[in-house]
């Protein structure tokens, strides 16, 4: 079985800079991963490769077993959605009429939606639990209800892999635990969950594996309780193992102490 | 909220006022020609008489004049505020205006009978003038990947000004009896002339031809709508979207100006209008617009040579007088909105 994403010997440089310089992991079918990593470090970054957004500079991307370069835009937009961080939508546009847009990819060139897109779209809203939010302006929702209407988009994509950049930030505590549970649900569901996340309190209790990225252009990849380890967290947050403190779980710590 | 129009009752209903409109305005003026003989000449245009000379010859081609005019602006103002994502973005205010009226003004004076393929050498030179400022603008507004209002807005004032300059100083070399100079007066004033038939044919046919094409674009605008990377992550071609709408609103804008030369905010006032009437989506939008902009600046128009009669004002001045603090209110809401 090919894994869903496959990253080999992937290099992205930025100017002189390299973002990463070895990449290697592999995402198997419904798998829940964090990414890990201080800011500017470079998750945004690869969630734009895997979604063609920008290319590697050297190295392999397989999805499903195929090269990157061989899907076409439309084929990757119905086989991974990228849920940005931030939306704003000029003008007053209805919630329904923003998550339809997640069937564009669906629709032939220039033509409108059929009544199975609207139903699509209707089962992407009622997932997220934003049915009665349908006739609101996008422009006047909180945080926690745009960030239902951007993985609604998504889910309305009915994508394989589901890619959310940042998505508990802005939140509040109710919210991100409802956002968590939302996240879960969708995975339980049979969706592939990537994302980027700061909080690691969050990331322990939800995330059965996850991708850190350091600095110095190094990744560690592997089941969270492994990868969230004090001596690695020094090395991609560049803090002192003492302040870690609350940060490490006790399995991590007893995970160290029988290396 | 939801949406009080539906939007095909929305067209019929705008159609049917559009054709009154029209009606009513041929009749309105120096002569004032009835209501119903109006409809009886239209019917038959052979038993029409006097009031058939000055139908057929003023009325009818200046009120047809005056809805390609607000026709084509307010599509164009559709256009361009979802390629922009800004309900400030239209034709004169980005300076596509100022830039067809230089294009225009150039043939006016150097080859004024010169035609191509039935297309006055005036309009393919204020459609160059046109592409060339947007291609400007555009270019300018776009800092760092992302569009700031006020650079987009400050790019359309210097470029209309320098064109409304070079326009001014091509009029310098010339006595005030060159044709040319007529026309160009009326242009910086936005007055709406009287086209011949075979002028109003062409300009017609290249028009709605330019608006069917528009149609399908306009759904992509609403993708658009999410931004620039989203749309292209949901397979909109981002690029190829941006040339045909800046082409087709070029080509709307310079037929607009080559009949009535700088009409300002008719392109920002209908599309924001209809917006509160019917909501955002382009699709629908861009229609409604067309044909609510035609009968906008119909009536304007025959206010515009009627209402102090016997001096007509020119209905670009009109336009700016009810556009201008529209204009400034969208922009103090913007700066609202965008502030913290």
């Amino acid at each position: 079985m090919p894994a869903v994403i496959e990253f080999r010997n992937v290099r992205f440089t930025h100017g002189e800079r390299a973002i990463f310089d070895d990449l290697n992991f592999r995402i198997e079918e419904r798998e829940m991963i964090a990414l890990v990593g201080p800011n500017g470090v470079g998750k945004t970054t690869l969630l734009k490769i895997v979604d063609g957004l920008l290319r590697p500079t050297s190295g392999v991307v397989l999805l499903q077993g195929r090269g990157l370069e061989s899907w076409s835009r439309r084929e990757l937009s119905c086989y991974a959605a990228l849920v940005p961080q931030h939306l704003d939508v000029p003008f007053a546009f209805q919630v329904e009429e923003i998550v339809a847009q997640g069937r564009v990819p669906h629709l032939r060139r220039f033509a409108g939606p059929s009544a199975r897109d609207f139903e699509v779209v209707e089962s992407a809203m009622q997932a997220v639990d934003i049915l009665g939010l349908r006739e609101r302006a996008y422009s006047d929702l909180s945080g926690g209800e745009r960030q239902r209407v951007k993985i609604a988009i998504g889910l309305a994509q009915q994508p394989k892999v589901m890619m959310l950049d940042e998505p508990t930030q802005h939140l509040d505590l109710g919210r991100q635990i409802e956002l968590m549970g939302l996240l879960r649900t969708l995975n339980d569901s049979g969706i592939t969950i990537i994302a980027a996340m700061h909080d690691l309190a969050l990331v322990r209790e939800n995330f059965s594996s996850v991708i850190l990225l350091t600095p110095d252009a190094v990744s560690i990849a592997g089941p969270t309780a492994e990868v969230l380890r004090p001596d690695l967290l020094e090395r991609a947050f560049l803090v002192d193992r003492s302040s870690l403190g609350r940060h490490v779980s006790a399995e991590s710590l007893s995970y160290e102490r029988g290396d | 909220m939801r949406r009080r129009f539906k939007t095909s009752s929305t067209l019929v209903t705008l159609a049917v006022s559009l054709l009154v409109a029209g009606v009513v305005s041929a009749g309105l003026g120096a002569v004032r020609v009835p209501f119903a003989s109006v409809i009886r000449a239209l019917l038959h245009p052979a038993e029409a008489g006097d009031a058939g000379i000055i139908l057929f010859t003023l009325r009818l081609p200046r009120v047809i004049a005056a809805g390609l005019v607000g026709a084509g602006l307010s599509a164009t103002g559709v256009l361009f505020q979802g390629l922009f994502r800004n309900p400030l973005a239209d034709p004169f205010v980005l300076g596509a205006s100022g830039g067809a009226a230089l294009g225009g003004a150039v043939a006016v004076f150097l080859v004024p009978t010169m035609s191509i393929a039935g297309i006055s050498a005036t309009a393919l030179l204020a459609f160059a003038g046109s592409l060339l400022t947007m291609a400007v603008v555009w270019s300018l507004a776009r800092a760092g990947g992302k569009f700031a209002v006020e650079n987009m807005l400050l790019a359309g004032f210097a470029i209309g000004t320098m064109l409304n300059a070079a326009t001014s100083a091509l009029e310098l070399g010339k006595e005030a009896s060159n044709p040319g100079i007529r026309v160009l007066t009326a242009w910086l004033h936005g007055e709406v002339g009287v086209p011949s038939w075979t002028q109003v044919l062409i300009i017609t046919v290249v028009e709605l031809s330019a608006l069917v094409l528009a149609i399908p674009l306009a759904r992509q605008l609403n993708t658009l709508a999410l931004g620039e990377e989203y749309a292209e992550q949901l397979g909109v071609r981002v690029g190829q979207i941006r040339i045909l709408v800046v082409v087709i609103g070029s080509v709307l804008t310079a037929l607009a100006v080559s009949l009535g030369g700088l009409i300002g905010f008719v392109g920002l006032l209908v599309p924001h209008v209809l917006r509160i009437i019917l909501g955002p989506d382009h699709f629908r939008l861009l229609p409604a617009a067309a044909l609510s902009g035609a009968m906008f600046l119909i009536v304007a128009d025959t206010i515009a040579r009627t209402a102090f009669a016997p001096t007509e004002i020119p209905v670009g001045l009109l336009t700016a007088f009810i556009g201008g603090p529209a204009f400034l209110y969208l922009l103090n809401q913007k700066k609202r909105r965008s502030s913290p």
